[in-house]
């Protein structure tokens, strides 16, 4: 699957599988929305009358059970519903059934028109593209949940919604931000940029792909339609800790049921990563070879092979503890409540460098590029990567300093997660060493990068004293965890997301952005952002405890400045919208090469073509050689300028 | 640009955030009044932290104002920056001092938490009992007469012994600056030595439920006569 296809214009491939498109029949039966509707009503009727069959058959009283049929019917069978009738099985199920095997007609492939992002489609840049436009969704969604709250936060005492709204409302926040935007963000710039970065065609499984970019709307939908359940929706926070969440109204299976299919689509995602990077690598393209953020994007993806499946199981347990009366966490019944903990953060706390790595891989890029200098010690910062991956699964229990758990264990994790901050440090002293001399073009995908190096520290730093044992023990479950994970993953992980859709906006879309609105868009961000988070450092030492509704009066002047700030920086991010908006449709024809980088992403047109590349580069070099005279990444012919349309684009 | 001159900018760029950076330090008191021994060693670390942090904030921001204030080139310059690819010895160096200093951080902090877990012998041994959404004392002795209020005397350790009746809470007065879940199903143990009297605020910490909000509980600190007395007032 390299350049011969590419020799027939993509518009001559055959639909194999779908009627000839336009009629009734097509728009019913068609591999497409349409059918994924009626398929999941269809699923979810089946998935009922399963329940209510085996409760009848069994005796139970009542038949009926809400929160059974829900978790079956709704959660488990509607959504593989839908993603059978929009065709994300289609070819596997022909091959299982028997059928001659149709051989790949990548009628799947690319995107000739907007429709073309509304179905199953199976090339890397297309879903990468799904990804982000579907992971700012839900940041929009998000950011809205935090403005409401943060307006109830505004003075003492309740405002505008009562306890278990403001609960569902903090819980959800949490959980679109993470498993909705920027662990699916970073998997969506990686899916755009890695293959190509690679010299490859496509990710290694486009199908496995597909699908796994479709998993992740369903668990979106999920999370926010808690809203809906009876009780409202899930109140125990993002980490969902037993027996708390067991005693939760309906919405905490919806929470339990989103996490399994988030969490599926990362661990499809994340082998898809592994196995492209290990086998796809185009000629000469060696591991030293690779450029960081295919390094990060590898380290990440042992993570989530590795830790998901373990938040997926906790989760289950919970929904069992629920729903089958099982006792995993129960004490009543011989469950061990830290279990839940223990298991839970094995997962959560490695997630918190699955959210963080891509974002270093994105900054080193952006501040080599920028710099015009090689990265300063390229071999260390792959390593440093290593480093982390491996401290990264030994530190999970300094979550729980305060939670009771076995005395001895709190001085190891405190060692170790100390220790992270040594290849944090040679990251992000590189970084600076990188910057050293160099020529800094300072547009926003760099000023976005020099941002999170700054503002990283500050998360860093404040994560070295809740590092140590005894100011953990002051400061855990206070605000100064809010301000902490606020630095880390807004200062840091959504500063490396925008920094990463400004650094490749004009490759993916063929279009430039405004850089002096995206100029603005940041320092507005910068500061506001500064204004919410960092006054929360300070509340909480004082004595603040976090997701409460109420508090006392003498907090409440800060409370009322750091909610006027998080307004400013809500608005702040409608300027992004407007700038990528508006660029989108109607910004300026970009070059195939603006930074003029090395790695292999900008040695094609703008936007891509459709396999990538006319003919595979043979790479020759490290990625980072500037200012090397006559130094390549790669040898390949140049770019043909206009010979690819940008993409037509309906935002 | 001749080196030394750069090099004093720059460190002028750094002592000057340093300078702004300890003055948001000192000026605002980012600790609550101290009230127990434990909180007063706690202290000593952050400090000690807080030092280090200054210093490490500075340096970085210092670096990346200094490039980009010297370095920085309009758009349209197409040269390259030299092609320095690494320095072994200031790799090994920004590797080796903050492991350095880490470990320092992480043996002053053992040394701390072992002696705030410490209770001596003469420890007043009081359970905390959690429930949706008040607190429960109950003193040694004396399980016939729980109380909603907690009072303790002065500059005497008190151990507690903490669990919970139905889900998860965290038993904090932040004066105290000691911290610990009550857990369901298990019991926990957390040692404060009071050394100012006044009256203190007992908060959840752990999200409980609907009114964890809410709550909260006194403390206060009496000396050793008043705590005398009115323990026997319990008690009748």
């Amino acid at each position: 699957m390299t350049a011969t296809h590419h020799d027939t214009p993509a518009e001559h491939y055959p639909r194999r599988f779908e009627p000839p498109p336009g009629t009734l029949r097509s728009t019913l039966f068609g591999p497409n929305l349409v059918r994924g509707v009626w398929m999941a009503a269809l699923f979810f009727g089946l998935g009922t009358l399963l329940v209510l069959g085996l409760r009848w058959w069994w005796g139970w009283d009542p038949v009926w059970h809400t929160e059974v049929v829900l978790a079956v019917a709704a959660m488990t069978a509607a959504p593989i519903g839908f993603l059978a009738g929009i065709g994300s099985f289609d070819y596997w199920l022909h091959y299982f059934v028997g059928r001659p095997t149709e051989p790949e007609d990548h009628s799947g492939h690319g995107a000739r028109s907007w429709k073309d992002y509304f179905r199953v489609n199976t090339d890397h840049k297309v879903i990468g593209v799904q990804y982000l436009v579907t992971t700012f969704f839900f940041f929009t969604v998000g950011g809205l949940m935090a403005m409401f709250f943060r307006a109830e936060l505004a003075k003492p005492g309740l405002q505008f919604v009562d306890s278990q709204t403001f609960n569902g409302l903090v819980s959800t926040h949490a959980t679109l931000m993470i498993f909705l935007f920027i662990i699916p963000a970073f998997a969506g710039l990686a899916n755009f940029a890695v293959p190509l970065m690679l010299g490859a065609p496509d990710m290694a499984f486009p199908r496995l792909n597909a699908l796994s970019f479709w998993l992740l709307p369903i668990a979106g939908v999920m999370f926010v339609a808690s809203f809906l359940a009876p009780g409202g929706a899930f109140g125990a926070g993002w980490t969902g800790y037993a027996p708390l969440a067991e005693g939760q109204p309906m919405g905490q299976t919806f929470f339990n049921m989103g996490v399994q299919w988030a969490g599926a689509s990362s661990i499809m995602t994340a082998l898809n990563f592994l196995v492209t990077i290990i086998t796809m690598r185009a000629p000469g393209m060696t591991f030293w070879r690779m450029p960081l953020l295919v390094w990060a994007n590898f380290t990440t993806s042992l993570l989530v092979v590795i830790a998901t499946p373990f938040i997926a199981g906790s989760q289950f347990f919970v929904m069992f503890d629920r729903i089958l009366h099982t006792d995993f966490f129960t004490p009543e019944g011989g469950g061990y409540v830290l279990g839940y903990q223990h298991i839970f953060w094995f997962y959560s706390h490695p997630a918190v460098y699955i959210m963080m790595l891509p974002g270093f891989g994105i900054v080193s890029e952006v501040i080599a590029t920028m710099s015009r200098k090689p990265i300063f010690g390229y071999r260390l910062m792959a390593l440093s990567l290593i480093g982390i991956l491996v401290l990264g699964f030994s530190v999970w229990a300094h979550h729980m300093f305060v939670a009771g758990m076995a005395d001895w264990l709190r001085v190891p994790m405190m060692i170790t997660t100390l220790l992270i901050a040594v290849p944090t440090g040679i990251k992000v002293f590189s970084w600076t060493a990188t910057l050293w001399r160099g020529r800094i073009h300072l547009n926003t995908p760099m000023l976005f990068a020099l941002g999170f190096v700054t503002m990283f520290v500050i998360g860093g730093l404040s994560g070295i004293y809740l590092g140590s044992v005894p100011i953990d023990i002051h400061a855990s479950d206070t605000y100064f965890i809010v301000a902490h994970i606020h630095y880390v993953l807004f200062g840091g992980s959504v500063f490396t997301i925008f920094a990463g859709v400004y650094y490749w906006f004009p490759k993916m879309t063929g279009r430039m952005y405004d850089e002096r609105l995206g100029k603005i868009h940041f320092w507005l961000t910068f500061v506001t952002f500064n204004a919410t988070f960092f006054p929360m450092h300070y509340v909480g030492l004082r004595g603040m405890p976090r997701r409460v509704f109420d508090y006392k009066e003498a907090f409440g002047d800060l409370n009322f400045f750091i909610t006027i700030a998080s307004f400013g920086l809500g608005a702040s991010f409608i300027l992004f919208v407007y700038n990528i908006v508006t660029s989108w449709t109607r910004g300026p024809i970009a070059e195939s090469n603006p930074w003029r980088a090395q790695t292999l992403e900008w040695q094609v047109t703008s936007p891509p073509p459709i396999f990538n590349f006319d003919e595979i580069p043979q790479v020759v070099a490290g990625p980072y050689e500037y200012g090397v005279p006559g130094a390549r990444h790669a040898v390949m012919s140049p770019a043909k300028e206009g010979v690819q349309e940008p993409e037509e684009v309906h935002a | 640009m001749p080196v030394a001159k750069g090099i004093v900018q720059l460190v002028a760029i750094g002592l000057v955030i340093a300078a702004a950076l300890t003055a948001v330090a000192v000026l605002f008191k980012w600790l609550p009044t101290s009230a127990s021994e434990e909180l007063d060693r706690i202290a000593a670390i952050y400090w000690f932290v807080t030092i280090i942090s200054i210093a490490i904030f500075s340096l970085v921001s210092a670096v990346v104002v200094f490039s980009v204030w010297k370095w920085r080139v309009s758009e349209d310059d197409d040269r390259d920056g030299p092609p320095i690819h690494g320095h072994t010895g200031l790799e090994i160096l920004w590797t080796a001092v903050p492991a350095i200093l880490v470990t320092a951080i992480g043996i002053v902090s053992a040394v701390v938490l072992a002696r705030n877990a410490d209770a001596g012998s003469n420890a007043l041994e009081v359970e905390a009992i959690g429930q949706q959404f008040a607190w429960k004392f109950v003193y040694e002795g004396d399980d016939d007469n729980p109380t909603g209020e907690l009072v303790l005397p002065v500059n005497r350790s008190t151990r507690f012994t903490m669990s919970s009746v139905d889900v998860i809470h965290s038993f904090w007065v932040p004066n105290f600056g000691q911290k610990m879940d009550a857990v369901p199903g298990i019991e926990t143990e957390i040692v404060v030595t009071p050394d100012r009297m006044g009256e203190f605020e007992v908060v959840c910490t752990e999200l409980c439920g609907l009114g964890h909000a809410t709550m909260r509980a006194r403390a206060r600190v009496v000396s050793e006569a008043d705590f005398e007395a009115w323990l026997e007032e319990l008690r009748a």
